[in-house]
């Protein structure tokens, strides 16, 4: 019961990323009719794919993410530095601090449930090219799932163009490592 | 010392999760990616060097000039000004495409530069190393809305431009002008950029007029407007990738199609572009578009006014010399 559920939300979630990725595969005069809200939208139901170890299981997990608040501090002069939901990966991993809600769902259970929740504070700070090739992520975290919520400090890089990242998350008062490798699309 | 568990249903579904996601949305982005990455792995071996690079590319004074960098980089003097078409110096794009020929000039060897132009922000247009590595005080010119991917590069200025509008400093008038391609940088944000953030350029000065198209597919009524607006002495025209036909079409000109765009704009001379840089697409060999190219313009008689430069090779070019093997004007 619990593997053909698991199976059915995978189904079902790269089913929906397939049909929504044919979007940006058009080219731009075939796209001129599509509205830009609603393509950014169906985007973002897109998953970030994520595994986590916490203290007794490592989890693998579907991540949707959505960034409220982005300052970007890394651009050309006359760029905009603050921007709502929408960014670019440029104006995100050239410098930049964003305040982030993640909603996870886990394949296996974490703890009794399949779901996590997490708001993050992140700093993205570009270590070569404009961190495309290498950026650093430094953190705070509050993360909340059925094995523990707690306040977490967030220290790990990315790479790929921000597709790639690892980080290593701390939470001081309950003496818990976690590690997370995320394959993020935004 | 807490250990870590994997039960074995996790640890089976993480790869399969991984590798079937990863390879879907990758080819639910571009059924043919996977393949073109595939090619791109393929082609490994030693950068083609090339020999007696150019150490002082711009003059005192020269009517014209323009020098080929590789792929879309062209270093143009007109007179006094010295314009930068899409500088791509570094020997890999995009962290996987590796560059077959060396880039034909030293950024060190660009001591003075008024403009750069950037067509558009993919990564075979828009190189922040390359960037790094010219003189700042140079004005940076790009599409509306490309400034979103422009780090902080230390420029003297930046200016986007709409099509259709242009910019005026100092007697140098430069038009945006349409051309037909595909938005934003890394694929996903294709789709909801407000502006499509990809253009062509006319460079007007002292009566010289030099169309660089950037990176285009071919669209009749696009090059057909832009023949009758403007009196184009040379037209800078992607001829590359060519295969997948089927696919590229949409974004690309074969070299027919850019001679086709060089007898709708009316141009004097075509230079093309985009071509033996780097291996694109599926096409064969590193020279498989510039000898379409070359069969093509002599079948149709315009051989002469079809200049394919080597990499790296400067000319200076008399335009009065083309006004009598010009008919038609």
């Amino acid at each position: 019961m619990k593997n053909r559920m698991n199976r059915f939300c995978i189904t079902i979630v790269i089913f929906w990323s397939c049909i929504v990725a044919i979007d940006p595969a058009l080219s731009q005069d075939e796209k001129k009719s599509i509205d830009i809200n609603t393509t950014w939208l169906k985007l973002q139901t897109v998953p970030n794919i994520t595994w986590t170890s916490f203290p007794h299981q490592t989890n693998f997990a579907f991540e949707w993410e959505i960034a409220p608040v982005i300052y970007s501090f890394g651009m050309a002069k006359r760029n905009q530095q603050l921007h709502f939901f929408k960014v670019t990966q440029t104006e995100r991993f050239s410098g930049s601090i964003e305040f982030n809600t993640t909603l996870q769902l886990f394949m296996s259970k974490a703890g009794r449930s399949h779901w996590g929740f997490s708001g993050q504070l992140l700093a993205h700070l570009p270590l070569i090219e404009y961190g495309e090739n290498l950026g650093m992520n430094l953190g705070v975290a509050r993360y909340s799932n059925s094995i523990i919520t707690s306040n977490y400090i967030i220290a790990g890089f990315s790479t790929l163009f921000g597709f790639f990242h690892y980080n290593i998350k701390y939470s001081p008062s309950a003496s818990i490592w976690m590690h997370s490798i995320e394959f993020r699309f935004f | 010392m807490k250990t870590l568990s994997f039960n074995k249903y996790t640890k089976k579904n993480f790869l399969l999760f991984l590798i079937i996601h990863l390879s879907l949305y990758i080819t639910g982005c571009n059924p043919l990616l996977s393949r073109f990455l595939e090619k791109a792995f393929e082609e490994t071996g030693e950068i083609e060097k090339v020999e007696n690079k150019i150490k002082k590319p711009i003059f005192e004074d020269v009517e014209l000039s323009i020098l080929w960098i590789g792929h879309s980089s062209f270093l143009i003097q007109i007179g006094d000004k010295v314009f930068l078409t899409d500088p791509i110096f570094t020997n890999s794009i995009g962290m996987i495409l590796k560059r077959k020929v060396e880039a034909g000039l030293c950024p060190s060897a660009i001591d003075r530069l008024d403009y750069v132009l950037i067509s558009h922000p993919h990564f075979d247009h828009l190189s922040y190393g390359s960037l790094k590595n010219i003189p700042k005080a140079a004005k940076i010119l790009l599409p509306k809305g490309g400034l979103r991917y422009m780090p902080n590069l230390g420029f003297s200025d930046y200016k986007e431009i709409l099509p259709w509008t242009s910019l005026n400093i100092g007697g140098v008038k430069i038009t945006a002008v349409p051309v037909k391609h595909f938005n934003g940088r890394y694929g996903f944000d294709n789709g909801w950029l407000k502006y499509d953030t990809y253009t062509g350029y006319v460079i007007e000065y002292q009566n010289k007029k030099i169309f660089f198209a950037g990176d285009t597919g071919y669209d009749a009524e696009k090059f057909k407007e832009l023949g009758e607006k403007f009196r184009i002495d040379i037209a800078l025209i992607p001829i590359a990738p060519i295969e997948p036909r089927d696919f590229m079409k949409r974004v690309h000109t074969d070299p027919q199609e850019a001679l086709q765009i060089f007898y709708d704009t009316q141009a004097t001379i075509m230079i093309p572009t985009h071509h033996r840089t780097f291996i694109q697409g599926l096409d064969s060999t590193l020279t498989y578009a510039e000898d379409k190219l070359r069969k093509l313009s002599a079948e149709n008689g315009v051989e002469d006014r079809v200049l394919i430069l080597k990499i790296g090779e400067q000319r200076i070019i008399n335009l009065e010399k083309y006004k009598d093997i010009i008919t038609g004007r």
